[in-house]
């Protein structure tokens, strides 16, 4: 361990983080949705995408403010996500095999939402500058980043941290807790299930759409992104627990590191060691390193 | 034939249908489908070959590397132009069709099958990927297809097929550029004049990135270039952020790195290369063919002072042909030419060359004119090795400068080498790798 540990240097960590902060914020989405409707939303990748764009959108031709385009970007996504579920997810809810009818209509989105994508923007990448505030360098131990993949990891930090207060110390937050481990109870008691579950969507679409923008000037801005994140998303939310926001923190975390010093290793380990680690945990401890909403 | 199919898989009735042109179409229209229309369409435009040149055209027109489709296109819209308004060929109008490959193997092979059957085209040109060319050469053969390619740069490509377990060449398939042989060739060289003892690369995760970097090490060692090789990363095709390949060849502390990344992924690395302190910390980037990306992108993405090679630069050689195509160029489109627009722009003349010369358009008897002949055009005179169907065009080398004549990049300090084929064999004798040149 501690000859692989010696491999491991400073700036791997940063970049490790860095890559796990946007991770975690489509995963904390996306683990939130399934551990409140048990509902496994397939486009989350897709919105995490439109949020880049949007942010993308927003900065170049409406007003050259990134912070007000994050957060356009985080809420554009929250009302699509909003209007999917009320629109096509909703009816769903009492059919007896309408979890596969879910999936199936959330990757039904995937496809429309891609191809929309190509129509309005082309398939050609753009990049997106860093705010001016952020737009200088920091030496940490002899490597150089941007003060930006800095603050994207300080700000998946806070989401976690404020999640986590919503969640456990919040009226809303006890709903939602009530109503992921028994939705007849909760719903008996008088919680609105219906509109707890939009609102639930909306969070987790917007967050995801905050991690898109957040991410787009760490990255090129594709009609390939989407595809690129779901997959790490799914890896992270098995490995740290379905529904536990926790294990989508750390499994997040663990992934980022993983395709950050897997590159040293093995060619393309950065892409089979998650895969590995996620065979693992389904093999010896398949609920998941933690576990339900709240933990 | 389409009439009957269609009505008796519906309704079954023909009497009420048949006999009417108008019916047929609105039926068509409403709902037998894709599959009726295509098919429809499909006869209306097929096979003719009476009158008029054909060629097809295959390039990225999408994605990640979609500028070098919108590059291909200027090149040979000009020769096309220049062309027709010359008399066509042997007095003939000559039309290009566009296919987009969309950088996949699959894709191009169907959209070549639907140029050859369905467009009845004479010849077909083009090519951007390594990948996407190494599965349509066979495919050319198979259809008995001239195919020109212009710029995808595996040497298995005109490696005649079973030289090396990789090679396809065949008789149908000819290169008009120079491929990674020549480049790795010059880059050797080039390395060779560095104070750069270890060496790195960090390139796309196929076929290209292996084998510029296979190839540098063959070409390094045959020259006798004292150098070590540390330290190499292959990222996926679209990778949206590189940091962590960055991150691991920062560790491995090179002195010099040879990338072959293209397209938008280079204007990506190029960003977050320089954000982790890439060029404070590694003295020599060597971006081979660099400046079919750094011409069309937006900024001059390379920086100054590193070096690039090409297929084709703008000011070599000084011929009076290369300054005239380059000034027809920037002003038709107001930029300077990059060579994949050099390289179909040159195809359209070899096939007016070959066509004229042959005075038919009979596959097998351009696949004869094309071998071993000699040519000229902007990137000079050079001629197919019968052996191979390459042609000796050499490897271009240069010093990144920026120009303010044409506000762009431009290589500084040209060094070209590699053109002749006999040269590139002896520098590779000690290696299994062929030359395919």
């Amino acid at each position: 361990m501690t000859a692989v540990l010696a491999f491991v240097s400073v700036s791997d960590l940063v970049i490790g983080l860095s890559l796990g902060s946007r991770l975690f914020l489509i995963a904390v989405g996306l683990s939130l949705i399934f551990g409140v409707l048990g509902v496994l939303n397939f486009a989350h990748g897709a919105f995490y995408m439109i949020g880049a764009y949007v942010a993308l959108v927003v900065t170049n031709q409406v007003v050259d403010n990134f912070w007000l385009a994050v957060i356009v970007g985080g809420l554009a996504v929250g009302v699509i996500g909003v209007l999917i579920e009320v629109g096509t997810i909703r009816p769903l809810y009492e059919r007896l095999d309408g979890e596969l009818d879910q999936l199936i209509v959330t990757f039904g989105f995937v496809l429309v939402i891609h191809e929309a994508v190509r129509f309005i923007w082309g398939s050609q990448p753009y990049s997106m500058d860093a705010p001016a505030s952020l737009a200088f360098s920091v030496g940490i131990a002899g490597s150089t980043f941007s003060a930006y993949r800095l603050f994207v990891i300080v700000a998946a930090f806070v989401v976690m941290i404020s999640l986590w207060i919503f969640i456990t110390r919040t009226y809303f937050g006890s709903l939602v807790r009530g109503t992921s481990s028994d939705r007849e109870m909760a719903s008996m008691l008088g919680v609105d299930v219906p509109r707890l579950y939009t609102a639930v969507f909306f969070l987790g679409s917007f967050l995801t759409g905050l991690g898109g923008a957040l991410a787009a000037p760490l990255q090129s801005v594709s009609p390939a992104l989407g595809d690129q994140v779901i997959i790490d998303a799914f890896i992270i939310v098995v490995i740290g627990g379905l529904g536990s926001l926790s294990g989508a923190f750390v499994g997040a975390m663990f992934v980022g590191i993983l395709q950050s010093i897997g590159p040293q290793f093995i060619a393309a380990g950065h892409i089979a060691i998650p895969f590995l680690a996620m065979v693992l945990v389904l093999l010896f401890r398949p609920e998941g390193l933690f576990g339900g909403i709240g933990e | 034939m389409i009439d009957t199919t269609v009505e008796y898989g519906i309704d079954g009735n023909t009497e009420k249908r048949s006999n009417s042109d108008f019916d047929r179409r609105t039926f068509l229209k409403a709902g037998a489908g894709g599959v009726g229309l295509t098919a429809f369409a499909g006869c209306l435009g097929g096979g003719d070959d009476g009158e008029g040149i054909t060629l097809g055209a295959m390039y990225i027109f999408s994605g990640f590397a979609s500028l070098y489709g919108d590059e291909a296109e200027r090149g040979y819209e000009l020769a096309l132009e220049e062309i027709n308004d010359n008399g066509g060929i042997d007095g003939q109008e000559v039309e290009v069709i566009a296919r987009d490959t969309e950088s996949d193997a699959d894709t191009a092979i169907r959209q070549m099958t639907s140029l050859i059957e369905e467009d009845g085209v004479d010849g077909l040109f083009g090519l951007d990927s390594s990948g996407v060319a190494q599965a349509m050469a066979p495919q050319a053969e198979q259809n008995q297809m001239p195919l020109m390619v212009t710029h995808a740069a595996t040497p298995f490509l005109t490696s005649p097929e079973g030289e090396h377990e990789n090679s396809v060449g065949n008789d149908y398939v000819f290169r008009n550029c120079n491929s990674i042989v020549h480049d790795m060739y010059g880059a050797a060289q080039v390395a060779a004049e560095l104070d750069a003892i270890e060496w790195a690369t960090v390139g796309p995760d196929y076929a290209f990135g292996y084998e510029t970097w296979d190839y540098f090490q063959a070409f390094s060692e045959g020259l006798g270039v004292d150098i070590e090789f540390t330290a190499e990363q292959y990222p996926a095709l679209e990778t949206s952020d590189y940091s962590p390949y960055i991150s691991a060849i920062l560790d491995a502390e090179p002195d010099g790195v040879i990338t072959p990344l293209w397209g938008a992924d280079l204007t990506t690395f190029l960003g977050q290369a320089d954000s982790a302190g890439w060029f404070d910390e590694i003295e020599y980037t060597l971006f081979s063919v660099g400046m079919g990306t750094d011409l069309p992108a937006d900024g001059d993405p390379l920086p100054e002072g590193q070096y690039a090679s090409t297929r084709y630069d703008p000011f070599v050689p000084d011929s009076e042909e290369n300054n005239t195509f380059r000034d027809t160029y920037v002003e038709e489109y107001d930029t300077l030419p990059t060579y994949n627009a050099e390289g179909a722009y040159r195809a359209l003349y070899l096939y007016k060359e070959a066509i004229e010369e042959a005075g038919s358009t009979d596959a097998d008897t351009l696949i004869e004119t094309f071998s071993g002949m000699e040519h000229s055009g902007p990137v000079g005179e050079y001629t197919f090795n019968e052996e191979t169907n390459q042609a000796t065009v050499p490897g271009i080398w240069g010093v990144v400068t920026y120009d303010e004549e044409y506000e762009s990049n431009v290589l500084d300090s040209v060094e070209v080498s590699g053109d002749s084929p006999e040269e590139l064999n002896d520098a590779l004798a000690g290696s299994d790798l062929p030359s395919g040149a």
